[in-house]
């Protein structure tokens, strides 16, 4: 019984100082992410694709894998092992190039539903599958700006440090979320621009997001689609801190 | 737990697999965009594939406290939506048949009317299926949004569309796939227990068009109401699969009448026309007692008494058959 109790405490401690790593820790200069000062406007690196963005440094950050929530889940494999990062302000706005390999393109074309009422349609829009996952992204930062040194949790925020999450689904488009801790995640139902393009087993997209001051911590998501990735089930990195 | 609870009970010696139901509920509720394929209530005959097909058989709900998630149902298991064409046969003079497409290979009562051969005689019967809205819901367990509740006034289990984020963990743990995915919205739906009919007195839609009156409706802790009596007072009515830990709260009496042609006359136990394994199957070791109880109350009326259990079977009319009580379980504010 008191081994037990021992390895309770012990579990306790771990989590906390992880919890504490995840949280209250101020990110090490190896997370730091230089932004380009780009002379360029918004708009063009924005749709200017590679020649645009490839005179921009990149940095490689490594990402994670979320393990799998049930003990019949697949086992999450690292298939995406990193992400590679390029940030631009222009004209008052941030933008991060998000580029990752992944073999499976999985996007489609979703059937446009009629404006008119259903009940007024003899046809209706079929529901064509309903196990079909889709590549997305996002990006993460703290929502209150000037919050210190202290970075809200990875795990969407915490109620002290709420956070947005501007995500991209190739198949749902843009959407500006917010969240105050794992399972918060709502949608705000605004919208934010960005442009993706998928070429030989690659994923670039563009967020334009606001422009965020030096020292602001961000984190990065991607989920794969064909591993059935959808909600904490995905790969992310650690926060890094803008220069 | 909810402070009241809702429950429905069937009788599958009455249905006669009209659809009805399944018509009044599309009609209802799904005939919307992506919801074609949705049968909140649907009606599938049994020994069978059931909706999804072999949705019985792939797991879901709980064992030892965990959750036991399953594959997700493909729209292989649903089967596809066809159409046919009758433009070119009608309209553009192409003289093949009228032919479906894609070619149909399944869908909701794909095997009607087959079921099994219990020695030399076929058998079947029909199992209406809606949400259980059971007690310990796997779906809400499972859903890391915590879109799903439970009401608290009458324990309808519900998902909150706003919080739906259509993950789907949801239909993976419902041992009874009765959720569905709406990949036009990218949220999933399931039946509602008509709770915005029960609010103003009214009962299910899928009870109320019932032709064969096998549905009844009301609390199950009201023991004024049919649901309570058929349940707990008469025990004639049992769970779908209660092994699966959910412990649902829509209750099925057994179909256990008539009797095999050439056994009129003994009991229905000793050779029964559906096999007592199915029905153990199904309903659980309970089953046996069921089926001794109800037959006890059947020669009870065949030898001149009286069985209120069997008359309450019959339910002749909307208030024997249904309970609604919305001033009951409204919350007080």
């Amino acid at each position: 019984m008191r081994t037990r109790q021992l390895v309770i405490v012990a579990s306790a401690c771990l989590l906390l100082s992880t919890t504490w790593a995840q949280t209250g820790a101020k990110p090490a200069t190896g997370q730091s992410l230089s932004v380009a000062a780009s002379s360029a406007s918004a708009d063009s690196l924005f749709h200017g694709g590679p020649a645009a963005w490839n005179q921009i440094a990149v940095k490689r950050v490594a990402l994670n894998r979320t393990p799998p929530l049930y003990d019949t889940d697949e086992p999450a494999t690292l298939e995406i092992p990193s992400v590679d990062v390029r940030t631009a302000r222009a004209s008052g706005k941030l933008l991060v190039q998000l580029s990752w390999r992944d073999p499976t393109h999985d996007a489609i074309t979703l059937a446009e539903v009629p404006n008119t009422p259903p009940e007024t349609r003899f046809r209706k829009v079929q529901t064509e599958a309903d196990d079909r996952f889709f590549d997305a992204a996002a990006v993460m930062f703290p929502a209150k700006s000037g919050s210190g040194a202290i970075a809200p949790s990875l795990q969407m925020g915490d109620a002290e440090h709420p956070v947005e999450i501007y995500y991209w689904n190739a198949t749902r488009g843009a959407m500006v979320m917010q969240a105050q801790g794992r399972g918060t995640t709502r949608r705000t139902g605004q919208n934010f621009p960005a442009n993706s393009t998928y070429q030989n087993g690659q994923w670039n997209v563009i967020f334009e997001l606001p422009d965020l001051p030096a020292g602001t911590t961000v984190a990065f998501a991607v989920w794969n689609g064909s591993q059935k990735d959808g909600d904490g089930r995905k790969y992310f990195s650690v926060w890094q801190v803008l220069e | 737990m909810s402070r009241h609870q809702y429950a429905m009970v069937m009788d599958l010696n009455k249905c006669l697999g009209c659809q009805t139901c399944t018509i009044a509920c599309k009609k209802l509720w799904t005939d919307r965009d992506g919801t074609g394929y949705m049968y909140w209530n649907n009606v599938e005959t049994r020994p069978g594939l059931g909706y999804p097909r072999q949705w019985d058989r792939i797991g879901g709900g709980w064992k030892d406290g965990a959750l036991q998630p399953s594959p997700l149902p493909t729209m292989d298991d649903y089967g596809h939506a066809w159409e046919y064409n009758y433009e070119q046969r009608l309209y553009e003079g192409k003289k093949q048949p009228v032919m479906p497409s894609p070619e149909p290979k399944s869908g909701c009562n794909w095997d009607e009317d087959v079921g099994a051969m219990n020695e030399d005689e076929n058998y079947f019967f029909y199992l209406p299926r809606i949400c259980n809205h059971c007690t310990h819901p796997a779906c809400l367990e499972a859903c890391p949004r915590k879109a799903i509740y439970k009401r608290e006034e009458d324990g309808i289990v519900v998902i909150d569309q706003d919080r739906c984020q259509g993950y789907r963990y949801c239909i993976k743990a419902c041992p009874y796939k009765k959720i569905y995915f709406n990949e036009v919205l990218g949220k999933s739906e399931k039946c509602i227990f008509c709770y915005p009919r029960l609010e103003k007195g009214e009962v299910n839609a899928c009870a109320a068009q019932c032709p064969g009156r096998l549905r009844f409706v009301g609390l199950l802790d009201d023991p004024e109401s049919p649901v309570h009596k058929l349940v707990l007072v008469h025990k004639i009515a049992l769970p779908l699969f209660p092994e699966k830990g959910t412990q649902p709260n829509v209750f099925y009496v057994p179909p256990f009448n008539p009797p095999k042609r050439e056994n009129y006359g003994k009991s229905i136990q000793e050779d029964p026309r559906v096999p007592l394994d199915y029905l153990i199957y199904l309903f659980g070791e309970e089953v046996k007692d069921v089926i001794v109880r109800l037959e006890a109350e059947l020669r009870k009326t065949q030898e001149g008494g009286r069985s209120e259990a069997l008359q309450l079977l019959i339910g002749r009319d909307a208030e024997t058959r249904y309970h609604v009580r919305p001033q009951l379980v409204q919350i007080q504010v």
